[in-house]
């Protein structure tokens, strides 16, 4: 015996050209939707994962324009504005703080690096403090180095495979021309600490000729008072304070703005596909009007042309849906590539991220709005007199 | 203006938001770079440079990936001497230029990454359609003796040599006859960087000679 599913697909194939646009219609806005709503969730935890990396929560830095930080250090780090290693003291003796560590970036110019010469990064940190702010790091070979004063380095994952460095290797530090010895790998974090070079901070300040640092990286107590802390750390001369958590709620509000409006975009394009699909099963029934009261005739309750006709909705939604969400899945990395293009800043690793509870609830959510939409021409077809539409022409 | 948020607040908060910009750019070229193999950083002048005859290039990409996949990895592998020689995975894309005058093609850029004393080692050669070296150019390389490695004199000893003369040449053992076993090392404290430029040009053609001089024989 046919099944009410086999009548229906039967129903829709007949009219092969409309079904398919209508198909199409609901595939871009579930590809659109699910899209959407895995950016939703991947910045977030990229986001959030970018900055729980960075092992702190509070940065305190010489005051200056940023603007004027990052040319510097594009310059190759000339001028930079240093800070008296001494503040790292007098900061760790707050209450509030759990841990701090001194840092001294340093940006060299390699005029073999890239297209006319670039800036290779070096950070300079303290063997007793650095590591325990970054307990997630794992090696890929070798580990940190022997001492405080050593000419040794470890590389990034990133930095190691573009210059092809192992541990036992060599490298130079450009413009210094000072060699080191490569004593780790990391293995990749997806964040910036990929292409980053470590040197101890003591190597790096002879290396550098000064004795002063750059950044003091502060992990805040677990129930501390952040913004107190903050507040406090203003207070000193010629200091300026980053603080990652509002850092993060500043991108989050940027991006908040821009989601909204593309939410609206796929909002609509959900809309505009359901109008198709109840246009659709409209035509449909309308041109079937005669069948289904032969249908009728024959016994059938109206209840039953309801779910025939229901079942049409419920085949294109589903079709739609899962081929808008496979499509989706398999463009995630394409849909990444376009949101870092278009975006001022994004975080490392993936962007879009779905997984198989993100497409069901998208699926979900499609099937409703869908279902939803086919009630009025199944009602509609349940409605139909068996001798009104038998009299009707065809 | 909202009241909840003021002025002072938004300029501090842009601020960070630059200095994490400014923390994250050490990353930025290194992560864009890692992606292409070994590519000309002025295309347009060094091919001028390269080939002087050229009036036109074209760029194409090959990659194990698409063509031979692992089996002709492990044959390129065993031809430079059974070592780990390529350093990339099989997807990574080999850019080729190919060379052009008068909309005739008449030779090849190609350029590959090799391991050095000091960091990676850039090295392109031009070729004739024969697979002849007609220029011999280091990009990148790291090392206080770069300059030595970089005079014409010792680029010229390349010139003219083909994929025949380094097969009768192991860059890895340091063994072998023929015009690559007598060049001639500049930078004497430099052995590293000296194998690994003979290395880099013997994978360079033997890579272009599976890729391309072998699939023009083909087709012929």
């Amino acid at each position: 015996m046919i099944s009410r599913f086999q009548i229906a697909s039967k129903n829709l194939l007949r009219k092969k050209s409309r079904t398919t646009l209508t198909l199409i219609g609901i595939m871009l806005s579930s590809w659109v939707l699910v899209s959407l709503l895995g950016f939703n969730r991947g910045y977030e935890t990229a986001l959030n994962r970018d900055i729980d990396n960075m092992g702190y929560q509070l940065m305190v830095m010489a005051k200056g324009c940023p603007y004027e930080a990052a040319t510097m250090m594009l310059q190759g780090g000339a001028g930079l504005r240093y800070i008296e290693q001494t503040m790292v003291n007098s900061i760790a003796a707050r209450p509030e703080v759990d841990k701090v560590t001194p840092i001294l970036m340093q940006a060299f110019f390699d005029p073999d690096k890239g297209d006319g010469g670039g800036i290779a990064g070096y950070f300079g940190i303290d063997l007793a403090t650095y590591p325990g702010m970054k307990p997630f790091f794992r090696f890929r070979q070798g580990g940190w180095f022997k001492n405080d004063t050593a000419a040794e380095a470890v590389m990034g994952y990133e930095a190691a495979e573009l210059e092809q460095r192992e541990v036992g290797d060599m490298i130079m530090v450009p413009e210094k021309n000072v060699p080191l010895k490569v004593v780790g790998i990391l293995e990749r974090t997806g964040t910036q600490d990929d292409g980053t070079i470590y040197v101890p901070l003591k190597t790096l300040q002879k290396i550098s000729a000064i004795d002063k640092i750059t950044t003091i990286g502060i992990k805040v107590k677990k129930d501390a008072d952040i913004t107190k802390l903050e507040n406090s750390l203003y207070q000193l001369p010629d200091m300026q304070v980053v603080s990652f958590t509002q850092v993060k709620q500043t991108i989050m509000k940027l991006i908040s703005t821009a989601r909204m409006m593309v939410l609206s975009i796929a909002i609509i394009a959900l809309l505009i596909a359901m109008i198709g699909v109840v246009n659709t099963i409209l035509m449909s029934v309308m041109e079937r009007i005669q069948e289904i009261g032969i249908l009728k005739t024959m016994g059938a309750m109206p209840i039953d042309i309801f779910f025939l006709v229901w079942t049409e909705t419920l085949i294109l939604c589903s079709v739609g849906g899962i081929a808008g969400i496979g499509l989706a899945i398999v463009f995630a990395r394409l849909s990444d590539i376009l949101v870092r293009r278009i975006l001022p800043y994004s975080p490392g690793g993936e962007l879009v991220a779905i997984d198989i509870r993100l497409a069901l609830l998208t699926l979900a959510v499609i099937l409703g709005v869908g279902l939803l939409s086919g009630i009025y021409p199944a009602w509609k077809a349940g409605r139909v007199r068996p001798l009104d539409s038998i009299r009707s022409e065809g | 203006m909202n009241p909840g948020y003021p002025n002072r607040s938004i300029s501090r908060i842009l601020k960070q938001l630059m200095l994490l910009m400014v923390l994250m750019l050490p990353a930025v070229p290194t992560t864009t770079q890692a992606a292409v193999n070994c590519e000309l950083n002025y295309p347009a002048s060094d091919v001028a440079r390269l080939f002087p005859e050229s009036d036109n290039y074209k760029i194409s990409y090959f990659s194990f990936a698409r063509q031979g996949g692992e089996p002709l990895l492990r044959k390129v592998e065993a031809r430079l001497g059974s070592v780990p020689a390529l350093y990339a995975p099989l997807n990574v894309p080999y850019t080729l230029y190919e060379i052009y005058k008068g909309g005739k093609r008449i030779g090849y850029i190609h350029g590959v990454n090799q391991k050095g004393q000091y960091g990676v080692l850039e090295v392109f050669v031009s070729l004739d359609m024969k697979g002849m070296i007609k220029a011999f150019y280091i990009q990148r390389m790291a090392g206080q003796w770069v300059n030595k490695f970089t005079l014409p004199k010792f680029g010229k000893q390349f010139v003219g040599l083909t994929l025949r003369d380094f097969e009768l040449y192991d860059p890895v053992s340091g063994k072998g006859s023929g015009k690559v076993a007598a060049m001639t090392n500049p930078a004497p404290l430099a052995v590293t960087d000296f194998y690994g430029l003979q290395r880099a040009v013997k994978k360079n053609l033997v890579l272009m000679d599976e890729f391309v001089y072998s699939t023009q024989k083909g087709k012929q």
